[in-house]
């Protein structure tokens, strides 16, 4: 289905209120970089995958012509601890071990993946893939080569498998307290805390082989509140391709207090008005508004299929001069940062709009070829058991040349949007919609009314060429977001500084 | 390995895991071939297929639970994985509520043959499938004003999945099933700019209960071309149909709120509410496994229980929720089953065109677009496309409107349910007409 669906992880409230120290770095992290993975593979030994068995995998995948191939192994291993009901009384592991293997002609894709890592398993999954050539032979790379050296964006002091379960439970069981303890309306809370160690290994056939190390961990915290016999939910999430130190004293304090801070409000909130009117998004997750009204149209796919309504829009104008878009792989510890992509190509920052003008799609490598561009690093997938597509890594808007409360001012009645669950597009229609969990009521300049549960719908382009003031307070946010394309989930970050739009759909009840 | 029975990695991981220091445990492997065909304006767009297995246990460690899985069956790692996890196990708090079903919940087993597995799968090839795909793209191509269109992807796939479920307390149960799908989608060009897309998809348990892919690439490319032109309307209450396809994402809404976890946690609309009216009459919905050759049947659920048909609303009135083992130690109450099984509906007696005729005014809704529901209170706001319905005709093409409403108050205002449930998902969801819907647009 060509709409796209995101969300914050299960579903909840997710996303940065103003108050809210900026997490997100925008500069790449340091200087460091890591040694290239010895003299070839490193991770990947370990489980009896060797340069020799990669290449004769290549060389089946190119038994029948396709014009390149390449492999991508992956080991992940995935742990939850869940708490509900007082106590951490619940743990999930999930282990990942795996091969994909692709062969590429033209436009064509032609994938098969196993778990079984033997050199006959991987050898017949090869010669599946090869299936959707049907030419003779193209010959593989007899040497694989370590590629360029990859930048540093998510070290860890620590690896996930040397933190102990006794490390983490008092971090549920602190939050849980806390809560308790700060509001007599709490009633339930649960907590979920995961960290993920994660190894990829891509090799293709020209030759490249690289390696990346990728961590990411969450900690999800909802709150269900009662008063006077009403019920609201809410709650809060931070994640990150980040270790155990991610969780430093202010943090898990902010969770905490973000939490009940957001299921509290809801007991004030009122539903939202009905129609057409400015919409002030808050700065932090309100960039789920470029991810869905600009961000999946631009992924070049969908471009070079002709379905996506920004297809032809390259050089154009479409928003104000201030108006400046990045989609960045490279914002240290985020949960969108990779060292590089899924395909082993270089990921660095995109400039999606460069004052005004649309100026590049999201690639991958087949969609580079098909415009005869450089791949933009966008290259991503789910896991081993799927084709990489263009994706989305984090998406926020630069600064601009107003401030906050002059934008608020501005406004004689409209609504702040300030906390956000999900999203969704139409590509080519560029319908796209966003749920606000909550914000407030603007009347003749001020904050006024709580508001909550309302989704805002518009049409990408028109929202873009709409807004009309941007701040120069860009925050990028903290939460888990999660985007879904094709039935791949693949972790972003996305940010946005407070910005007004003229006009959007406000799908309230009145009031 | 792969060789191996499933019922044999199931039984010697069960039994790994007892040796460990598990006092129960339940658990499941599988295995699953898929392949999958996308065609794109005239040639192959991508083929992949693959045949993927796993194992995953539920470990009840001195009154502690754990849930893990894994693709390494390698024996050493799977040792060490089992192992490990037994360790994790123990350093959780205990929780009293976590055991094995009651044995008693796995008998009366129903005695029917559910027919899921199509003895032709064997038969398909590689050529069938590509043929199926472009046929999809040669019927969009063919309808009237197919000038209009930009691109048709379609796709074929097709599923064998076997599994094998084993508890420690007796229960064993393996289930295998097929299952084929085909989609297409098709794009279409605006004069004012847009590219309008819609797609139409069948799915089944055997690949002969199908329908035409000339049938499917049809109804893509119509209703991809009935987009063309359309606005946004005014903002106002209005009359709703909700075609049988999309309602059923309008009904998860109301069926997310009936599970043991959602009413333990106190998340529920519907929280106090068994036996009590939630919705006008015409909402009379079961729940029932045992449909042969249906998306959601199943002779037992996930956990081992027994699955039986139960009511679920009766004219109106909610008759049960879903209750899984845990919870309902945890609640005090009858397990019921985990999930939706297969949707029953008590059909009405017309189909879309009359359900409109007799609407006279309002919108018909095609489409929801993002949007959610609020479990807790029931209040939803969801993104809209579709239709104005004048004088009970399809009128004007309407997009980028809203929904709102709480849906205690949207139930009870269900006027009309359709003789034509959705066939190509669990929910079976008839076209629905509810009365006096707030909409958002200009």
């Amino acid at each position: 289905m060509t709409s796209r669906s995101d969300q914050g992880s299960e579903g909840t409230a997710l996303g940065g209120s103003p108050g809210v120290p900026k997490t997100g770095r925008l500069t790449e992290e340091g200087a460091g970089e890591h040694p290239p993975a010895g003299q070839g593979i490193d991770y990947f030994r370990r489980f009896g995958v060797t340069e020799a068995v990669v290449s004769r995998t290549l060389s089946a995948a190119l038994s029948r012509g396709g014009d390149y191939a390449d492999v991508f192994f992956q080991h992940r291993l995935v742990n939850d601890l869940g708490l509900e009901d007082g106590s951490v009384n619940r743990a999930f592991t999930t282990v990942e071990l795996g091969v994909g293997v692709r062969v590429v002609k033209g436009d064509q894709t032609g994938y098969g993946f196993t778990e079984d890592l033997s050199p006959e398993a991987l050898e017949a999954c090869g010669r599946t893939a090869a299936a959707i050539a049907d030419g003779p032979a193209r010959s593989s790379p007899v040497r694989l080569h370590v590629g360029a050296r990859l930048p540093a964006r998510y070290p860890l002091r620590v690896p996930w498998e040397e933190i102990r379960p006794e490390q983490k439970l008092p971090l549920l069981d602190g939050i849980n307290a806390r809560l308790f303890a700060a509001d007599r309306r709490v009633k339930k809370v649960t907590v979920r805390f995961r960290d993920e160690s994660g190894a990829i290994l891509i090799a293709d056939s020209q030759g490249r082989i690289v390696e990346d190390l990728q961590p990411m961990t969450l900690l999800h915290v909802s709150c269900l509140a009662e008063e006077e016999g009403r019920r609201e939910q809410g709650g809060y999430n931070v994640a990150g391709r980040a270790g155990f130190e991610f969780y430093h004293p202010d943090r898990l304090e902010r969770v905490a207090r973000e939490a009940l801070a957001r299921t509290t409000i809801l007991f004030e909130a009122g539903p939202a008005p009905v129609g057409e009117m400015p919409v002030v998004l808050a700065a932090g997750s309100s960039g789920i508004l470029l991810h869905e009204a600009i961000g999946h149209g631009m992924e070049a796919d969908f471009n070079r299929k002709n379905i996506s309504i920004y297809a032809d829009k390259i050089g154009k104008p479409i928003a104000r001069s201030f108006v400046n878009i990045v989609d960045d792989a490279t914002n240290g510890g985020a949960r969108g940062a990779i060292n590089v992509d899924d395909e082993g190509n270089e990921a660095g920052r995109t400039q999606l709009v460069e004052n005004g003008v649309l100026a590049t799609y999201l690639h991958d490598s087949i969609s580079a070829r098909h415009y005869g561009v450089k791949p933009t690093g966008n290259g991503r997938r789910q896991g081993y058991q799927f084709a990489p597509l263009p994706r989305m890594r984090s998406t926020y808007m630069l600064p601009g040349p107003h401030k906050r409360e002059e934008i608020i001012a501005s406004v004689r009645r409209g609504i702040y949007c300030e906390n956000f669950t999900n999203g969704q597009v139409n590509i080519g229609a560029g319908d796209f919609t966003f749920y606000v969990k909550n914000g407030y009521l603007i009347e003749d300049g001020k904050l006024t009314r709580p508001i909550k549960d309302v989704n805002i719908i518009g049409n990408g382009p028109r929202a873009l060429e709409e807004v009309d003031m941007v701040s120069d307070d860009l925050q990028i946010d903290e939460g888990g977001w999660t985007c879904g394309k094709d039935g791949q989930s693949v972790p972003v970050s996305q940010g946005l500084p407070t910005v007004r739009v003229r006009s959007m759909t406000v799908g309230g009840r009145g009031g | 390995m792969s060789r191996e029975s499933l019922a044999d990695i199931a039984q010697s991981a069960a039994a790994v895991a007892r040796k460990k220091g598990a006092r129960e445990v339940a658990a499941g492997a599988h295995r699953v071939r898929s392949v999958d065909v996308q065609w794109r304006d005239g040639k192959l767009e991508k083929v992949s297929e693959a045949t993927t297995r796993g194992l995953g246990l539920e470990l009840y460690v001195d009154d502690r639970y754990s849930s893990v899985s894994t693709s390494d069956l390698r024996p050493d790692a799977l040792e060490r994985f089992i192992e490990d996890s037994v360790a994790l196990t123990r350093k959780l708090a205990p929780d009293p509520h976590r055991a094995l079903p009651a044995p008693e919940l796995y008998l009366g087993r129903a005695e029917v043959d559910l027919d899921l597995e199509d003895p032709h799968y064997g038969d398909l090839d590689a050529a069938r499938r590509r043929e199926t795909a472009e046929a999809l793209e040669v019927a969009a191509r063919e309808v009237e004003g197919a000038t209009a269109i930009l691109s048709v992807t379609t796709g074929f796939g097709d599923v064998m999945a076997e599994s094998c479920l084993v508890h420690s307390n007796g229960f064993v149960g393996a289930r295998r099933l097929t299952d084929f799908g085909m989609v297409a989608q098709v794009s279409v060009k605006d004069p004012d700019g847009r590219r309008p897309e819609d797609w139409d998809a069948a799915s089944a348990r055997h690949v002969d209960a199908l329908p035409s892919p000339s049938e499917v690439g049809r109804a893509a490319a119509e209703r991809a071309l009935s987009r063309l032109g359309a606005k946004k309307g005014g903002s106002g209450l209005f009359a709703m149909a909700v075609e049988n396809r999309s309602a059923g994402r309008l009904l998860s809404f109301l069926m997310a709120p009936l599970s043991g976890a959602a009413l333990q946690q106190k998340r529920s609309f519907l929280d106090g509410k068994l036996g009590e009216r939630v919705a006008s009459a015409q909402l009379d919905v079961a729940d029932d496994p045992l449909v042969p050759r249906g998306l959601g049947s199943r002779l037992f659920d996930s956990e081992g229980i027994a699955a039986r048909r139960f009511k679920v609303f009766e004219e109106g009135v909610l008759r049960n929720y879903y209750v899984d083992n845990y919870y309902g130690r945890k609640l005090g109450l009858h397990p019921t089953t985990r999930g939706i099984s297969n949707l029953h509906w008590k059909p009405g007696t017309d189909g879309l065109a009359a359900l409109l005729a007799a609407m006279g005014e309002g919108i018909f809704v095609t489409g929801f677009l993002g949007g959610n529901s609020n479990a807790t209170t029931g209040d939803f706001s969801l993104g809209a496309q579709g239709f104005r319905v004048r004088a009970g005709k399809i009128a004007e093409g309407l997009g980028e409107m809203n929904v709102s409403g709480n849906h205690l108050g949207l139930w009870s205002r269900l006027a009309t349910v359709g003789n034509d449930p959705y066939p190509y998902s669990i929910s079976r969801t008839p076209t629905l007409v509810f009365e006096g819907v707030q909409f958002a647009g200009t």
